[in-house]
């Protein structure tokens, strides 16, 4: 029993996680038909922007050292604004490619910021100490549950609903939904594409920076690959939702995770390190089945 | 039509120009390293065959398809595995690999036969891959080679006992002359250029330009893509084959993200919608990453030496690949092919005719 | 089976529903071998979702397609497209990479024949409408009156049985439109095939079609020889009668 919903928590917690990322994904591939790689380096630099750059092992806290507040407030800052570089220097002169070339490009976008952050940081992993008194265990009713994927869980929870609230109440969400829904009539209603684009950006900015520091809670290390299979798993998150629906990206996000936590309990331990191998095969067996994903918008199909 | 001077000769030259021309450049740059190249030479010469063979491999299927793909290099550590099973450390294989089966572990094969096996195997993997991954649409797919890119990497890595995880298995034969990569780079532009101007190829192209009219002229997407796939799988293998016995090693994470962008780059740079463009991309972003890897390690001016930061050659490739997207969408060779000069040119238009006349 | 039902591609009381919105509510059209035969209808009435059901590209939600007294209802497009309808769209959708006669071919290639065989096909249609001259050039570089030919060509080089064409004129001088008609009226004698006529523009498909079918708001209004369709009182309050206020 206990056993069970320690399970369950686990999958809660990264489902959470993995939503926060795949719905980041879903939100620009929605408003320009990109599927940004970047967004991997998003997650990397906010975790390495903790600490001063050398070649250090274990390095001295930059806005690590900060009190709390205002070191989530300057990590967000900084994700924000390389997620908004990006988006003016690489993807805006691209903005009409076909989404092949996006994808390429944002691919080679990623390609740069890694190497950008291996020639400051070096290529070393890190150790970095922060949240520590987080990873204290709280108990509920008997049931211990790890402080960092309550506040993995806590975190995540708070994003959805913010995101939920945006995407319904205000005007800017509302457009960004008709955009993700159907680009091309989004662009004849007169949707302001330099505005929206910029604030999807924006906000996988955000949600990059709070998966990165609920990472380096989690793991107390840095790592320049980091982000990388987060992002990688919140593709195939977007793919099984439904390319193009928000909704089926967060939905998307919590079934990998599930998958994955699942996987990690129940496979016989010699093939647990074979997890991720089974994860992305059961993606695949399932775009067997609906190729579309859960959740098809008009996105996945063009109009003749 | 009324030009009646145009000989078989003439209108193969031209229709054909570019595989001819590409061909002769290679077969040239061989002969001349083979006459004054010394060691050093023929591995740089060797190497850029190689990724000839790589960057042709991917252009075969996302040239063709338009669908990029993450996860081509997965077929070619397959094929490099495969060889090595067969070919290397008959004494160390049953300690190292000890989970072989028997077949493989106790015995060594000929590297013809090894070289075969692997690639045929590589190619059998990409159909059964490919059954599946077909089926999804453009994006969809392209994101899944990855998974596949994935998969194959997470397995190998831990498979302890049959690939050595991620220690890199060695003593491989190293038989790569440049004559070798000749011929299977030679093997890998015909390949490709008699795919893309077959009926599938034509077929698979139009389906690259525009799906839904492409619908309308009872193209099946399906079957167009799964040859593709197929081809540029086996021609992968080879060149896995290559590179394991060129290097006489093999591990696994020599094949992944940094090798995929690599071999990306090349595309998009010379322009992946063109066998030309392929080839020019192979070439310039050899020379660049080259030029840059030996700035890294230091130029030597006078008494002071002169070097960049390691790393800088990944961000200048990245930013020219940038740029090239940005301003030059269709890479250097902006998707034409070599073609004959103008004043041979009025030969062109005849070929189509002699074609029909030899019916 | 009727010889009607031999030749002919048919809609039986076709429905099609987009979310809350009804494109189209129960049409009846057949088309007939041998003839050019016309779609008219003011904007939003449907034509080309009825197209599009006819070509595989959109099931109906309701009702049947039925080719040769055969239900195909649920065939997508490239089995269609192989058993003989051929279409064109409202922009031409050339492969804009490709030449002319890479385009021609690609549809004679879709229907089953071999590379040398789909050259000569090729040849042959665009010889038969005055393009044998644009064979090497690139479908994207080619005039918009062009274009909206080699799109008609391609969709030849199918040798349809049923050739549906989406307003092919559109866009096109008074002159080029006269051309383009004459062309589509020997499409049937010299393919031995059905056309139906989208238009836009009454005065063309007066000129053209010998039977005419008119839809409004998703709905068969009538149908008739032009002279009839004409004179018919609904079409003129529906269609017609802006054009008549218009005069």
């Amino acid at each position: 029993m206990q056993n069970l919903i320690q399970i369950i928590v686990d999958a809660v917690a990264l489902g959470s996680l993995y939503a926060l990322v795949s719905l980041s994904i879903g939100l620009v591939f929605g408003v320009m038909r990109l599927i940004n790689f970047a967004q991997a380096d998003y997650i990397t630099i906010g975790a390495y922007a903790l600490v001063v750059p050398t070649a250090s092992v274990s390095p001295a806290l930059l806005l690590g050292a900060l009190p709390f507040a205002f070191m989530a407030g300057g990590v967000v800052v900084v994700v924000v604004v390389l997620a908004l570089l990006t988006e003016r220097l690489a993807f805006r002169p691209m903005r009409g490619s076909d989404p092949a070339t996006l994808l390429v490009s944002s691919f080679a976008v990623s390609y740069f910021l890694q190497h950008l952050v291996m020639l400051i940081h070096s290529g070393r992993p890190k150790s970095v100490g922060i949240g520590n008194s987080l990873s204290a265990a709280v108990e509920f009713w008997g049931i211990r549950v790890p402080g960092t994927q309550l506040l993995t869980m806590g975190v995540a929870l708070v994003m959805l609903v913010a995101m939920v609230f945006f995407l319904k109440k205000t005007p800017m969400g509302i457009q960004m939904r008709a955009a993700a829904e159907n680009f091309q009539m989004a662009r004849l209603m007169g949707v302001k594409a330099n505005r929206v684009i910029a604030t999807a950006f924006a906000i996988s900015g955000i949600m990059a920076a709070a998966v990165s520091l609920l990472l380096v809670v989690q793991t107390g290390t840095l790592d320049i690959r980091m982000g990388l299979m987060p992002v990688i798993f919140a593709f195939f998150a977007t793919v099984i939702g439904g390319m193009g629906s928000l909704p089926g990206a967060a939905l998307g996000g919590f079934i990998v995770g599930f998958v994955t936590v699942g996987l990690q309990a129940f496979l016989p331990p010699d093939l647990r390190a074979f997890r991720d191998a089974f994860v992305f095969m059961l993606v695949i067996g399932f775009l067997l089945f609906r190729p579309q994903g859960l959740i098809v918008t008009s996105a996945a199909r063009e109009r003749v | 039509m009324s030009n009646a001077t145009t000989t078989p000769y003439q209108s193969f030259l031209s229709r054909h120009f570019a595989v001819l021309l590409i061909a002769a450049c290679l077969v040239f740059i061989v002969c001349l390293v083979h006459l004054f190249g010394s060691v050093m030479v023929q591995r740089v010469v060797i190497e850029a065959l190689i990724r000839i063979v790589i960057v042709v491999g991917i252009y075969i299927f996302t040239g063709n398809s338009g669908i990029i793909s993450f996860g081509s290099v997965t077929f070619m550590a397959i094929a490099a595995y495969a060889t090595g099973w067969q070919t290397c450390c008959e004494m160390l294989k049953p300690i190292t690999m000890s989970g072989l089966p028997s077949i493989l572990r106790d015995n060594s094969y000929p590297v013809y036969v090894s070289a075969l096996t692997s690639v045929s195997l590589a190619a059998l993997a990409a159909f059964v891959v490919g059954l599946i991954l077909m089926r999804l649409g453009g994006l969809a797919a392209s994101i899944s080679t990855l998974a596949i890119l994935f998969i194959l990497n997470v397995s190998y890595s831990n498979w302890e006992t049959v690939t050595m995880g991620t220690a890199s298995m060695v003593g491989l034969p190293t038989y790569i002359t440049p004559w070798i990569a000749l011929g299977a780079a030679l093997i890998a532009v015909v390949c490709a250029w008699v795919f893309q101007n077959s009926a599938r190829g034509i077929l698979l192209r139009a389906t690259r330009a525009d799906e839904v009219a492409a619908a309308a002229c009872g193209v099946s997407l399906y079957w167009s893509r799964l040859i593709a796939w197929t081809l540029s799988g086996a021609v992968m293998g080879l060149a896995g084959v290559l590179t394991a016995h060129f290097l006489g090693t093999v591990s696994i994470n020599s094949y992944f993200l940094n090798l995929t962008f690599l071999a990306l780059a090349m595309l998009v740079v010379g322009g992946m919608k063109s066998l030309s463009g392929a080839v020019v991309g192979v070439v310039v972003v050899s020379t660049i990453v080259d030029m840059f890897r030996r700035l890294e390690a230091g130029v030597s001016l006078g008494d002071t030496t002169l070097s960049l930061p390691a790393g800088t050659q990944e961000l200048v490739l990245a930013g020219v690949m940038i740029v090239i997207l940005m301003f030059r969408k269709d890479g250097l060779m902006g998707g034409k092919e070599f073609c004959l000069p103008k004043r041979w040119a009025a030969v062109r238009s005849e070929s189509v005719t002699s074609e029909r006349n030899a019916q | 089976m009727n010889q009607l039902a031999e030749n002919s591609l048919e809609t039986r009381n076709v429905h099609v529903a987009f979310g809350g919105i009804h494109a189209l509510s129960g049409v009846d059209i057949t088309i007939k071998t041998g003839m050019v035969q016309g779609l008219i209808g003011p904007n939003g009435a449907g034509k080309t979702t009825l197209v599009n059901v006819l070509s595989g590209f959109q099931k109906p939600t309701r009702g049947h397609v039925v080719l040769n007294g055969k239900d195909v209802s649920g065939d997508g497009p490239q089995k269609l497209a192989r058993a003989g309808v051929g279409r064109s769209f409202q922009a031409a959708r050339l492969f804009q990479d490709m030449s002319v006669e890479q385009n021609l071919m690609t549809a004679a290639i879709g229907t089953g024949l071999n590379k040398a065989d789909a050259i000569i096909r090729s040849r042959e249609i665009l010889d038969w409408m005055g393009l044998g001259h644009h064979g090497a050039v690139l479908g994207g570089a080619l005039s918009y009156g062009d274009e909206r030919r080699i799109s008609i060509a391609r969709a030849l080089a199918l040798h349809p049985k049923f050739l549906l064409l989406d307003e092919p004129a559109s866009g096109m001088n008074a002159e080029e439109s006269q051309n383009l008609m004459s062309i589509i009226r020997a499409i049937p004698a010299h393919f031995n095939c059905g056309v139906l006529l989208i238009e836009h523009n009454m005065e063309v498909i007066m000129g053209v079609c010998e039977h005419v079918y008119v839809v409004d708001g998703g709905r068969s209004l009538a149908n008739g020889t032009p002279r009839e369709v004409q004179d018919n009182p609904d079409v003129r309050r529906a269609y017609l009668g802006e054009e008549d206020a218009a005069a």
